[in-house]
């Protein structure tokens, strides 16, 4: 999956609009992992989620009575 | 064999009888503490003092109860169960009142908890004995600790980020310790120090108290030194009542449980001498009784960027502030992360919120099959401190880092439990873990199929070969 690249002034400049100065030495070292971790993200464009929503921070109340069922009936 | 060497269900158990008191069980452990932890590294904090004090505590409860029972001519009151006087270890970062929570980093110079964590008031509620706070990889974001040496070979990574909890138990200087697991904080240095680490289901032991990594895949858990001391520290964490440790015929321990071993993924870029004692163990499950199913891993290509893409924007949203008014104080490669970390889309990070909820129900199918999945928990045993990459055959460079989360993350995102116990050791003679994976609260098959194998096992020293 192809991406488009931040040079280092473009990490500065994307980082001091989420409200975060980042000194000059530094812009080259995080675009450089900002850039790294976007190649690993964007695979997830490949999925269709069709209706899928976000993910609940927790299981549901009913997928947890039907886990714990086949929990205590494994052994 | 000296107190500090005994498994919690050995110590509890001799302490039941009254052969041994909380108070020479402490002494022995802060004893080696005293002995071997300046050469490993694992604790930010030793409070002797305040464990002893704890010690007496519960021998003087030991003692009342002796006499109220003596009084009654029948077991009138009761030690407060298998943890009473246990002296035990928590990762710096989680809370206990009155302590600083270090996080083993700058940032929280000074700090001081206000209340316990409620893993912390648990464990004290269940007579537990805190020795002290143990190293964690910075904020828990890092496979390696780097303040920790690894108990069996000390220029090897000890793992993390819970290293100090696993190398405390994996030396004797804690009877169990608790660790934190984001994508494998608590089984990846379990692996690699030749010690149980469980993952229980998400949310099923409470982290309020305990510094986050990212709230959507963070976990609490024990980290022992065999599978039978795992279910009292989980039953204490849960307020449930302990897993049975089976006892009885071995022959057929398992009859009619089906283990998934994975056709792909689990085994691709695995050291050969892990993936032998991995299939070995999967073996003896066999042996057991088990019948071993084939099965596929789900969506395995969108693992990485589902734990990345959750993981990354999490950390550094809850870093917000610091990373503003102190980012001089954190260590360089977590920094780079954490600012690396604002230029993440919410587009990406909600592709990955949906990512992770479709991979829970694919695995809910897959383990509609299966009662538990084996297979490795790490890839390759402790690689030397400093060594950045691993190459496989194929010519694959992966970051060290990569590699150890791996096998490790898709629990993370999917929530199930994760244990993983020790199968063997490589050449080198360092350990070598096996994961077993298991249904949303399926806590209890992993621990009985866990101590079923461990059963089987050969006797072997208990700690790692540390002075």
């Amino acid at each position: 999956m192809s991406v488009t690249e931040l040079t280092p002034p473009e990490a500065a400049r994307w980082a001091h609009r989420a409200g975060l100065s980042l000194p000059a030495e530094r812009h080259a070292a995080v675009a450089s992992v900002a850039n790294h971790i976007q190649k690993v993200v964007a695979v997830l464009r490949e999925l269709d989620f069709g209706e899928t929503p976000t993910a609940t921070a927790s299981a549901a109340p009913a997928d947890r009575v039907k886990w714990k069922g086949m929990a205590d009936g494994a052994l | 064999m000296e107190p500090f060497e005994l498994t919690l269900t050995g110590a509890a158990a001799a302490i039941r009888a009254r052969e041994l008191s909380p108070v020479e069980l402490v002494d022995s452990v802060l004893d080696r503490i005293e002995r071997v932890e300046p050469e490993l590294g694992a604790y930010a904090t030793v409070c002797a003092e305040r464990a002893r004090r704890a010690a007496r505590e519960a021998e003087a409860e030991v003692r009342a109860s002796a006499e109220a029972e003596a009084r009654a001519g029948a077991e009138a009151a009761r030690i407060r169960g298998p943890l009473h006087g246990i002296p035990m270890a928590l990762k710096d970062l989680i809370d206990v009142a009155g302590m600083a929570t270090s996080a083993s980093s700058r940032v929280r110079d000074g700090h001081r908890a206000p209340a316990d964590s409620a893993v912390a008031a648990r464990l004290a509620g269940a007579g537990a004995v805190l020795l002290g706070k143990t190293h964690t990889h910075e904020f828990a974001y890092g496979l390696i600790t780097p303040q920790t040496r690894n108990a069996w070979d000390r220029g090897k990574v000890a793992g993390g980020s819970s290293g100090g909890s696993a190398v405390a138990v994996a030396s004797g200087t804690a009877t169990f310790a608790l660790g934190t697991d984001t994508g494998g904080s608590i089984r990846v240095p379990a692996a690699l120090n030749g010690v149980v680490g469980l993952k229980p289901t998400y949310d099923l032991v409470p982290r309020d108290g305990v510094t986050s990594l990212s709230w959507s895949l963070d976990h609490v858990g024990p980290i022992t030194r065999t599978v039978a001391d795992a279910a009292p520290v989980l039953a204490a964490l849960t307020g449930d009542a302990p897993a049975p440790c089976h006892q009885g015929d071995q022959g057929a321990e398992l009859a009619g449980l089906r283990v998934g071993v994975p056709h792909n993924y689990y085994f691709d870029h695995v050291d050969p001498e892990v993936e032998a004692a991995v299939r070995r163990a999967i073996g003896r499950l066999k042996d057991l009784g088990a019948q071993l199913v084939g099965v596929d891993i789900p969506m395995t290509r969108y693992v990485q960027a589902t734990q990345w893409g959750l993981m990354v924007p999490e950390a550094t949203a809850y870093h917000e502030g610091t990373l503003r008014s102190a980012p001089e104080l954190y260590q360089e490669d977590v920094r780079t992360l954490l600012e690396a970390g604002e230029l993440l889309p919410a587009g990406d990070y909600l592709r990955a919120r949906r990512a992770q909820a479709l991979m829970r129900e694919e695995w809910g199918r897959l383990l509609e099959r299966v009662d538990v999945i084996a297979a490795p928990t790490v890839p390759m045993t402790a690689v030397a401190a400093g060594q950045a990459s691993v190459t496989w055959p194929d010519g694959t460079l992966e970051a060290v880092s990569d590699a150890y989360v791996r096998l490790s993350a898709p629990a993370n995102i999917t929530g199930v439990p994760a244990l993983t116990l020790p199968v063997g050791h490589d050449a080198a003679g360092l350990p070598i873990g096996m994961q077993l994976l298991g249904r949303p609260l399926g806590e209890h098959t992993l621990l009985r199929v866990g101590h079923a194998y461990e059963r089987t096992r050969p006797v072997r020293a208990a700690l790692a070969p540390t002075a």
